[in-house]
């Protein structure tokens, strides 16, 4: 009897999973935290995840419909900007950052470098707007998409509703954007006893969990906090990071500490991109990093790797890459459907 | 006549005149909450430049927006009635918006009225939402989060900034620069009540000559805000027929 009273609790536990009224599920991987989202208020369907992609690789959405999403957020990248220190939209304007990787959104707080968006469902309005992304408003890309023969069909489907909104079009990215779950990478497989690291990787996760896990948190690789790690300041940006967004002193130089999950195909690295290579990042850590009032605390003494260790540690970071979520074609650009909307 | 009842026969012709007769059907179990945007003793039109300040200088209202919300009747200061889902954006060049019926079908008698001005920070932090609080209203900060409260642009002969523009955008969901503001007044267990808010006494708050613009959460939008609050009075309200 106790036996079973365990095994059912933990069911219970690895069971977790938000279901909508069409059965949509958004599964919680083992041992992850619940996440932050509220499914409640924006419940998952199938169709409004399709429509939630459609609008994510359209470039309707920008002034000239030449940008979407996915041109600053691509699949390949793990939904950043690879190739680009600092991302580039419409009429091949220059940002300041570099685009952030989307993966695990249903457990971030904030978005944003600085963390100037507090839901998900408000994300996509800054890049819509921003003039150097897609220099757009949200009214007029309502009026777009309304306009055409296949959004309102598409939007009915979703809400039930063909009278396109503000709210339907961000709910829409938004549950697109909660299905980007990364966690089938080497390292979840070990964590769940299905492989097992090599020699090399193994060195590199245990110097791992003394040097970098204290803001790399596992298992989303990221404690969610804003950190200064000690780069010095572009002095062609002047970006002060969460500064800009609380004008707190206390928050100079503060950026979100990114995930690391798959680093392999996120570079450049850094808010400015200023990194092409994980060997420039842990040479930053270990002999680069600025002393400031701000700066964190795990930072205020010099992290000591001999070049041997800094290997291994790459070695585990590759164990982060993911290819069943870089390559999954339920994430991809959605051919067709838009056309076949149309013709219905 | 004195300035006041000019003001108080210009108001109360507007809400009755281009309110009620309108969409919004009432009955005695209905409040009628009007905010009537004026400018002095004239009602705000948008884009019209006839507007003289009281130094006699010429003002043009281009946008003038504000968000009502959580409406509540009181009793002896204890809440007796409150409207649900209650966020209303009242938009100077939407004359239905000034207008508001709230339910009371139980005839519950009260003596105050209480709103905010602005959204509150819960609200602020729950995602997207439609209605008034659609960002297609274009009261919604896009490079951070959170409502723009209230909003009034316009030109000003003594602006010294580009094209004599000013523009006070002015909101922030958070300490220390949260924004709202929370506005009470007495009324007498009434059916109709109208209030404006008066552009000018808001604009005399400020030299614009040098303070011409605030965009972002600040301390300055605090200050604002407060400003804003104190510019709203009430011009009449009467018991149901």
């Amino acid at each position: 009897m106790k036996t079973k009273i365990i095994l059912c609790f933990a069911l219970g536990i690895f069971a977790v999973a938000f279901r909508s009224a069409d059965g949509e599920r958004f599964e919680v991987p083992v041992h992850w935290q619940k996440p932050t989202y509220d499914f409640r208020k924006n419940p998952l369907t199938g169709n409004t995840i399709a429509l939630g992609r459609a609008l994510f690789y359209d470039p309707i959405l920008s002034r000239n419909n030449t940008i979407s999403c996915a041109s600053c957020h691509s699949q390949y990248s793990a939904f950043t900007h690879g190739d680009h220190a600092l991302s580039h939209g419409i009429d091949d304007r220059i940002g300041t950052r570099n685009a952030p990787a989307l993966m695990n959104l249903a457990w971030q707080r904030s978005f944003m470098r600085d963390g100037a968006i507090n839901h998900l469902d408000m994300q996509a309005l800054a890049p819509i707007s921003n003039p150097t992304e897609m220099d757009e408003n949200i009214a007029h890309v309502v009026a777009k998409l309304q306009a055409t023969k296949a959004y309102p069909k598409l939007f009915y489907k979703a809400f039930g509703d063909s009278a396109i909104s503000g709210e339907h079009t961000l709910k829409a990215i938004a549950q697109f954007m909660l299905t980007l779950v990364s966690s089938s990478a080497k390292y979840d497989s070990v964590m769940r006893k299905q492989a097992v690291f090599s020699q090399q990787e193994r060195k590199g996760y245990l110097l791992f969990q003394i040097h970098c896990s204290a803001c790399h948190t596992e298992p989303l690789f990221t404690n969610h906090a804003f950190m200064n790690n000690g780069l010095p300041v572009d002095t062609t940006l002047r970006d002060m990071g969460r500064f800009s967004i609380t004008m707190n002193a206390d928050d100079s130089l503060k950026f979100a500490v990114p995930t690391l999950r798959n680093i392999e195909f996120s570079y450049p690295y850094m808010h400015d991109g200023r990194f092409k290579r994980l060997s420039d990042v842990l040479h930053h850590y270990t002999a680069g990093v600025v002393q400031s009032s701000t700066l964190a605390k795990e930072l205020k003494k010099p992290i000591a790797l001999t070049s041997n260790e800094k290997v291994d540690i790459i070695a585990f970071l590759l164990t982060l890459t993911d290819k069943t979520f870089l390559f999954n074609p339920t994430f991809s650009f959605p051919p067709n459907m838009i056309e076949e909307a149309a013709k219905d | 006549m004195t300035r006041l009842s000019i003001t108080l026969i210009i108001i109360y012709c507007l809400a009755f005149s281009e309110a009620f007769g309108q969409t919004r059907l009432v009955n005695a179990s209905t409040i009628r909450l009007s905010i009537i945007p004026t400018y002095g003793t004239n009602a705000v039109v948008i884009g019209d430049s006839a507007f003289r300040a009281k130094d006699s200088h010429n003002v043009q209202i281009e946008v003038l927006k504000f968000y009502v919300s959580h409406i509540q009747f009181l009793k002896n200061g204890a809440v007796v009635l409150e409207e649900q889902k209650s966020f209303h954006l009242i938009d100077a060049a939407v004359k239905a918006s000034f207008h508001l019926a709230i339910a009371n079908k139980q005839g519950i008698e009260f003596d105050a009225v209480r709103f905010h001005l602005g959204i509150d920070s819960a609200t602020s932090v729950s995602g997207a939402m439609g209605g008034d609080l659609d960002p297609t209203k274009g009261m919604y900060w896009t490079w951070q989060s959170g409502y723009v409260n209230f909003k009034c642009e316009g030109k000003s002969d003594l602006c010294k900034a580009r094209n004599n523009e000013f523009q006070f955008h002015l909101g922030g969901y958070r300490q220390p620069y949260y924004c709202l503001q929370t506005l009470t007044f007495p009324v007498h267990n009434l059916n109709e009540i109208i209030l404006q808010f008066n552009a000018e006494t808001f604009l005399n708050h400020i030299d614009v000559t040098t303070h011409h613009h605030v965009m972002s959460p600040n301390a300055e939008a605090v200050r604002l805000s407060a400003m804003v609050a104190n510019s709203f009075s009430m011009v009449k309200s009467n018991s149901a027929k």
